[in-house]
């Protein structure tokens, strides 16, 4: 379970920007199961949707430079598609997992 | 449709319908249009592999996208795999330009003899290119061609096209590639789930950037009047973006259950 309200983390607030952004109106109020899904998905891998980016990134030994981790997304791929066939099968699951991968996309990293 | 305008309306298509199967015959006529392209030597240097998306294991099939050319992938009901045969030439020994010769295309006025081919031709100029660095990318430039041919003969067909990478090692062992083709670009192919206008003709350079007159300082200058004919015969086509294409996107991912 997250620790405090989901639209409080910095992640949450940058997805709900990008949103407006790419589509105008307020994207949570519209669809209020865009973060209902994340929220389902934090509590599935246990981290909040801040830890949740952060993991997807790395940092270079040597130059201390932040990218996005190959191996990392490696690892999240499985998951996202248990959680999506957690939803069954059809456009509703993917659709279950498009809100996570939308979320992921507006913070900088792609799922696929 | 006028081939102006197939020129006009080809854009990359990146939301097909998913259920829309498409038929052989139309693939067929796409490979058709490759294998006529223009090919130095006659070498014809392309090959292509067809996958039907449903056919592929799930477990192969993850493993093939690649970031970005995912949804694509998944989207479109038909691959076709493209490569280059690096082995063409060597094994032709200069048979294919001969073969041109024998049906008149390659003719003495031009200084093409059998005699030519075996003195100049293979020894000098294609045994070398086979050793030569700069062998791929020419051939490479003349597989573009021949393939564009086809994604043009797909638009023809009222399908659409989207050019990815793929994951050639995955692709390599799953079909069967042999060790002398260069992978090239895979070709999705679908009906398009999205309106053929697709938001509108794609940005491009300024004419003058792009193209020049007898010296590379020299911009070709573009004729408005030219522009105005091929607006006419629907080759130059309504700008990106289009209105109402947040719309068209938003309700595409909607209904494919793709992200927003």
């Amino acid at each position: 379970m997250l620790e405090r309200p989901i639209e409080s983390y910095q992640s949450v607030a940058t997805w709900a920007g990008g949103l407006h952004q790419q589509w105008g109106g307020d994207p949570f109020a519209e669809d209020p199961a865009k973060l209902q899904t994340l929220a389902a998905f934090c509590d599935f891998i246990a981290k909040d949707p801040d830890a949740l980016v952060a993991f997807c990134f790395l940092r270079k030994r040597a130059t201390g430079e932040r990218f996005a981790s190959k191996q990392r997304r490696d690892e999240l791929m499985p998951k996202l598609k248990e959680f999506e066939e957690a939803g069954g099968r059809g456009v509703e699951a993917r659709r279950r997992r498009s809100h996570v991968v939308s979320f992921l996309s507006h913070n900088g990293v792609l799922i696929y | 449709m006028e081939f102006t305008e197939v020129i006009g309306i080809r854009r990359s298509i990146r939301f097909f319908d998913p259920d829309r199967p498409v038929e052989r015959e139309k693939v067929q006529k796409i490979l058709e249009a490759m294998r006529l392209g223009s090919c130095a030597m006659n070498a014809q240097w392309l090959r292509a592999v067809v996958v039907y998306r449903d056919q592929l294991s799930p477990e192969t099939f993850e493993k093939l996208k690649l970031p970005v050319a995912g949804v694509i992938m998944e989207l479109a009901p038909v691959h076709i795999y493209c490569y280059g045969d690096l082995s063409v030439i060597a094994k032709d020994h200069g048979a294919r330009p001969k073969q041109l010769i024998d049906i008149g295309a390659l003719a003495p006025s031009h200084g093409w003899t059998h005699r030519f081919v075996d003195e100049f031709v293979w020894p000098q100029l294609l045994e070398p290119l086979t050793q030569s660095p700069h062998y791929p990318v020419a051939m490479a430039f003349d597989n573009g061609g021949c393939a564009t041919q086809g994604v043009l003969m797909a638009y023809e067909e009222g399908l659409g096209a989207c050019w990815t990478a793929f994951n050639t090692e995955v692709a390599k062992e799953a079909f069967g590639i042999p060790d002398d083709w260069v992978p090239h670009y895979l070709l999705n192919l679908g009906y398009p789930a999205e309106s053929r206008e697709a938001g509108g003709q794609r940005p491009r350079p300024p004419f003058e950037e792009l193209y020049f007159e007898g010296h590379a300082s020299k911009p070709f200058r573009r004729d408005e009047a030219v522009v105005e004919e091929l607006r006419q015969r629907k080759m130059i086509q309504a700008p990106a973006p289009l209105p109402n294409r947040q719309q068209e996107l938003r309700e595409l991912a909607r209904r494919l259950g793709l992200p927003e």
